[in-house]
């Protein structure tokens, strides 16, 4: 199999990077997949379980991991960014950004003595800024590669040149404060972008209380909080008072469907709610969950009957709705103000913990991604692409997969990652 | 001193054994009771691997695998199920069924992972030490673990526990489904008559016995000894050593 | 066993981690007392250069041909040390790996006396099974690397074209006369109104492609073999051709409901959105007072699920009613409005602004179709209304074909309760199925619209193109083998490996095809005449691990 001695980059390490990343990796091409944070992983690493099947994230995510990390034809690149594009198909010209790491990473064994005895804590954006982490810190627990970082914006030495309490507890000498960054080339002749979501904050959404009353979530902080290995270990207590909800009202379409915020549908969130809601019911059969919706969007296979489990099941009570608004009541408890659309009256109800079903955007970095990249964004700021020409960027060898181009669940981000690869194989892979 | 129970864990490659490192980078405790077989599949563990591990004097055996739904071979945790269910049916007239256990920790459980072995651990804490640990004390006991070895070796048994799944989800030959309960029915009486018959071809090993004999030491009834005779015969296992009166004595074959 | 067994343990420290709770000299000198070993060391750090090196020194001073490393999980780092025994002449899978890190020190943290006699247990159970390891080499196969695509519509010409593209040698198979499939019958595509014809065009390049072979009017007849080496038997109603392919990829489509019965159907004046797209080709369109009714046969007891493009279809459908007939009254009739993702939500905000009329009914109340009118409840207004029609357009999901399961049987794939194929893992192998070499795309996995079913499509082939890019295919080591003396051609492994690589010999005896094997050890744990080994796991190994467990104090 020729490559013509050709390289493909990736951009974004998240279950579609990662996917075609194996896919040309089989096919014998090399492979640069770049990733900003310490760890590859991506979203699905945040999540607990994914539907239809429930099954738990990383326990399916992991071998796709070691996969990446030990194929001869991938190298990972972490704590990357991509700074400048020159050339065209065929002969791309990239400039690499690697963050130090101030870790090295052939030494570091991930034995965390280190973490134990740093001073400094940090609010761990992993997990959604629900707990602390430390400035030296492994992005989270079963990440790849599976070596410490700095955070250099909090570390003390790095920042005020005092402590260097790492350095000292690490048997392996394994720190160094005197990495830098360090820029170079790679001549590829593809690239596919796969570099995901950012979910929505809705702070400004002030009505519906966010950041304002205690117990007012989103779903990706829902998601660690449930999860086994998030800051409550999968004990579901709620912001205000730590006790366990019993009573959860899922708000949908925060920040989706709404002409002054993103007025698109995010495809997913029916389904992830649903999921939510089941998880929190099978850690205590107790709870009553309360779905605030506007249309029931679940089109994949199996997708219809998983609505139907929640509701016979797992005690989830889908209410056609629009909320205008939710308010505190005694307790911290969060009231939910709404109009039910299928009689048209004005209803509320009391609740003990609210979740905000938040749209996907992309990433906050995409803008400056396209103009590095030269390629069109959408009025919504994904990558756009051309009818029936779903993997094609505006520019000829620049692919596009999974949620970059928009919102969309993990086997579309799957199939549309394999499909980017053999776009980008057809490029230039001959027989 | 206290008793420090001894458990063997059966651990497969892509979920518990997984689920068990994630324990230890997460710095969960738990007691030093397990002694770990890695395979890579939960549906690799032979019902006799469960047998033999008792009959060494093992003080529990467990066997984790993953969820179901979540195998990384698609289904082998569902064979993994059955044969486990098999063994619970065989030791059950024995007090060993409380000494083994069936699992599912995924990868991600590392927290569960040590509450599971805290758990089985003191379980067997409670139920002391095996009776296994002193040969001497316990040959009835080993006597019915090897008939059991026997049975989970034994052609048709096999052939029934692995084709469970499929004859009563998609059906046999004649594309007739069998119901589950149906199907329970026959393999709960096939291991019953299984187990006679390798109890009473076990005894016969040692020296030729007659009906009578064979069912006091069994502390079975004649009729059924007798039934379990004609079939061992008839499979060439059993023959007639000699007749000493109107008694006739059998022996075993293939000794 | 012909050879003496001569075996080296290497106990790491690694660093305080396992050194600081557990006695690693102790562990070591134990080590040295078990049968068979003749060498063995701790380290500091044994996966460092300077242990490697440790190792090779051994293997090379001891004459080792067993090597057992004792430090934290064979997940992370057995393929580091397989590979430094391989350097030295010692078959990967001689070497072993005990666990006394991540599953003991770590753990065990402040009872260091009983996790050094745990790790003595682990380490004796390492060398008991270390002595019945076999060295196993990899094995390769040779690949045919062409493609056969089941289907001629967009999803099999979409792959075909991707594959020939690359240099692959394809062959299509289409059951009717004509390439294209639905879009055949269709008018225009949403979002974007695209003409369905359009699209077709690159039916032109398929049949100019000199790596593109087609058959029309063809369907399959047999199919053997496996993965790299399928044998496939199709007849093209004048003759049977034999073809010989390396992968197979499932692009049969699906059809359309007929909604035989339901609200009136009569094909003229109750007709489904299908026949409205032959309606609007033909130029035939010509109604005043439209009612559309979603989720017909849909969202049901008896079938349950959503197909995915009739929200939009309709909606597309009644746009062009407006283009047509600019005074049109069009009223659709749904319960939930499926339109996804950035530019279909736009698509549907955009139809309600034109004026279309939107009336949600529930499965337990629902509409009534009339001479020249449909009755509905609307729930907003809790009120029944009569909505005037000269036409009622029901929209009708998309099922799988009838022949789907005879595709599925020849190709001994499964399909759902629908009659959809079933794909290996919902979420991470949506275009594989479980058998290697066999993938599926477009509405034969599901229902989805064309883009959906255009990436898909380039999807299968690029995982077909992960087999057919290498000439030979690797055959894992730790395979099932079968013993053919004792195997009495039961078939219970047949039927129950997942991946369906065991098949009948010309004996009738089982025989593992070592290329499709996974190594999961079903057909070995159940086997009814014991007759299947799992090398690399072996009964031997498994049960000289359990045999000396309890030997220890």
């Amino acid at each position: 199999m020729e490559h013509n001695g050709k390289e493909v980059l990736i951009i974004g390490g998240g279950i579609a990077g990662i996917q075609a990343s194996l896919d040309l990796a089989e096919m014998g091409a090399k492979v640069h997949l770049v990733e900003k944070s310490p760890c590859i992983g991506g979203r699905m690493a945040q999540l607990d379980k994914t539907f239809p099947t429930n099954d738990c994230a990383i326990c399916i995510l992991a071998p796709k991991l070691a996969d990446c990390a030990r194929n001869p034809n991938i190298t990972l690149h972490t704590l990357s960014e991509v700074t400048k594009l020159d050339g065209e198909v065929g002969d791309f010209k990239v400039n690499i950004l690697k963050h130090a790491r101030f870790v090295k990473e052939d030494v570091c064994i991930n034995c965390g003595d280190c973490v134990v005895k740093c001073p400094t804590k940090v609010l761990d954006a992993f997990d959604m800024e629900l707990r602390y982490r430390k400035a030296i810190f492994l992005y989270y627990l079963q990440g790849v590669p599976s070596v410490m970082a700095i955070d250099k914006d909090n570390c003390l030495y790095l920042n005020k040149g005092v402590c260097q309490i790492c350095k000292k507890q690490c048997q392996k000498d394994a720190i160094d404060f005197d990495q830098q960054d360090t820029e170079y080339e790679l001549n590829v002749g593809a690239i596919i972008v796969a570099s995901g979501f950012d979910p929505f904050d809705p702070t400004p959404l002030t009505r519906l209380g966010y950041r304002i009353l205690r117990n007012v979530v989103t779903s990706l902080e829902f998601e660690r909080m449930i999860c086994a290995s998030g800051p409550t270990q999968g004990h579901l207590e709620r912001p205000s008072d730590k006790k366990p909800p019993q009573r959860i009202a899922f708000i949908q379409c925060v920040g989706s469907r709404d002409i002054k915020n993103n007025p698109y549908c995010s495809s997913v969130c029916c389904m992830y709610t649903t999921k939510e809601a089941m998880l929190a019911h099978e850690h205590d059969n107790n709870v009553e969950s309360h779905i605030f919706y506007i249309d029931l969007r679940a089109a994949g296979k199996g997708f219809q009957k998983y609505l139907k489990r929640g509701s016979t099941e797992y005690n989830i009570d889908y209410i056609k709705s629009v909320v205008a608004e939710i308010e505190e009541g005694k307790n911290g408890n969060p009231i939910v103000f709404y109009e039910d659309m299928e009689t048209g009256q004005l209803k509320s109800m009391e609740v003990d913990l609210v979740v905000l079903a938040t749209s996907l955007l992309p990433r906050k970095e995409m803008n400056t991604l396209a103009e590095v990249l030269g390629v069109e964004q959408d009025e919504f700021r994904f990558i756009k692409t051309a009818p029936f020409a779903p993997l094609e960027t505006s520019k000829e060898g620049i692919f596009v997969c999974g949620c970059a181009r928009g919102p969309m669940d993990i086997p579309n981000s799957v199939a549309e990652a394999s499909g980017a690869a053999a776009k980008a194989a057809e490029m230039f892979m001959r027989k | 001193m206290e008793f420090e129970p001894k458990i063997l864990g059966f651990l497969c490659n892509w979920c518990s054994y997984a689920g068990a490192d994630l324990a230890g980078v997460s710095r969960i405790q738990y007691p030093p009771s397990l002694r770990v077989i890695r395979v890579m599949c939960s549906g690799r563990v032979d019902p006799s691997f469960v047998i033999q591990a008792l009959k060494t004097g093992l003080d529990g055996v467990i066997v984790m695998g993953c969820h179901l739904g979540d195998c990384h071979y698609i289904d082998g945790n569902y064979e993994a199920e059955m044969k486990f269910a098999t063994l619970q049916k065989l030791l059950e007239p024995t007090g060993l069924v409380n000494r083994i256990r069936l699992e599912w920790v995924s990868a991600s459980e590392g927290v569960r992972f040590g509450e599971v072995i805290k758990d089985f651990t003191e379980q067997i804490r409670s139920l002391g030490p095996s009776p296994l640990r002193d040969k001497e004390n316990s040959k009835p006991l080993i006597e019915d673990l090897n008939a059991m070895e026997d049975v989970v070796q034994n052609f048709r048994l096999r052939a029934l526990i692995a084709r469970e799944r499929k004859i009563t989800e998609s059906g046999n030959i004649y594309e007739r489904i069998i119901p589950i309960k149906n199907y329970q029915e026959i393999l709960t009486e096939a291991l019953k008559s299984e187990f006679i018959r390798s109890k009473i071809y076990l005894k016969l090993k040692s020296e030729p016995l007659s009906v009578k004999e064979l069912s006091r030491r069994l502390a079975l009834e004649s009729s059924n000894v007798l039934k379990q005779v004609v079939v061992l015969r008839q499979r060439g296992k059993v023959a007639l050593d000699r007749v000493e009166g109107v008694t006739p004595y059998y022996t075993a074959i293939g000794v | 066993m012909n050879e003496e067994v001569r075996i080296g343990i290497f106990i790491c420290h690694c660093g305080t981690n396992i050194g600081g709770v557990i006695d690693c000299p102790e562990l070591t000198a134990y080590a040295t007392t078990l049968p068979n070993v003749v060498f063995a060391q701790d380290n500091l750090y044994t996966c460092s250069e300077a242990g490697l090196a440790q190792i090779k020194k051994g293997i090379e001073e001891y004459n080792l041909n067993r090597v057992i490393v004792a430090s934290c999980s064979p997940r992370t780092h057995e393929p580091l040390f397989r590979a430094t025994c391989q350097e030295k002449g010692v078959n990967p899978y001689l070497f072993d790996f005990v666990n006394i890190r991540d599953q003991c020190s770590w753990v065990h943290m402040h009872e260091p006396e009983k996790a050094t006699e745990k790790a003595k247990d682990l380490i004796r159970m390492g060398v008991s099974r270390a002595y019945h390891l076999q060295s196993l080499e990899k094995n390769y196969v040779d690949i045919n690397s062409s493609a056969l695509i089941i289907g001629g519509g967009i999803a099999g010409i979409t792959a075909a074209l991707n594959l020939a593209k690359r240099g692959f040698e394809v062959i299509i198979i289409e059951k009717n006369e004509q390439l294209g499939g639905l879009l055949n019958n269709l008018n225009k595509l949403f979002p974007a109104q695209e003409t369905a014809s359009n699209l077709l065009k690159v039916r032109d390049e398929v049949f100019k492609h000199e790596n593109i072979k087609i058959y029309t009017s063809t369907t399959i007849k047999a199919v053997e073999g496996f993965v790299g080496n399928f044998n496939i038997r199709i007849s093209t109603g004048d003759e049977d051709v034999q073809l010989k392919v390396g992968v197979i990829i499932v692009a049969t489509g699906a059809n359309v409901f007929e909604p035989v019965g339901m609200f009136g159907y009569d094909g003229e004046k109750v007709i489904t959105q299908f026949q409205l797209e032959r309606l609007f080709k033909e130029g035939a369109f010509n109604a005043n007072q439209v009612v559309m009714i979603q989720c017909v046969g849909a969202r049901t007891e008896e079938r349950t699920y959503c197909s995915a493009v009739c929200c939009m279809s309709a909606l597309k459908n009644a746009k062009i009613i407006q283009e047509l007939n600019p005074n049109a009254q069009i009223t659709i009739l749904h319960r939930d409005i499926y339109s996804p993702g950035t530019e279909y939500e736009k698509y549907y905000r955009e139809a309600r602004e034109k004026g279309i009329c939107f009336i949600k009914y529930s499965l337990e109340k629902l509409p009534f179709v009339e001479e020249d009118s449909v009755r509905v409840f609307n729930h907003y207004i809790q009120e029944e209304v009569t909505i005037p029609s000269d036409l009622v357009v029901l929209s009708t999901p998309l099922i799988a074909y009838n022949d789907s399961k005879e595709v599925a049987q020849l190709l001994k794939v499964p399909r759902d309760e629908y009659g959809f194929f079933l794909e290996a893992h919902v979420k991470l192998r949506p275009v594989d199925f479980a058998t290697d070499g066999i993938f599926v795309c477009g509405c034969a996995h599901w229902p989805k619209d064309v883009n959906e079913t255009i990436s898909q499509a380039y999807a299968a082939a690029s995982r077909a193109s992960t087999i057919l890019s290498h000439k030979t295919l690797e055959v894992e080591g730790a395979v099932a083998k079968v013993n053919e003396s004792l195997c009495v051609g039961c078939g219970v492994c047949m039927k129950l490996c997942p991946y369906d690589a065991i098949t009948r010999s010309e004996e009738g005896l089982a025989y593992v095809r070592a290329v499709v094997c996974k190594g999961c050890g079903l057909c070995g744990a159940s086997c009814p005449s014991q007759a299947i080994t799992i090398l690399h796991f072996t009964n031997d190994q498994i049960l000289a691990q359990i045999g000396v467990v309890m030997e220890g104090k």
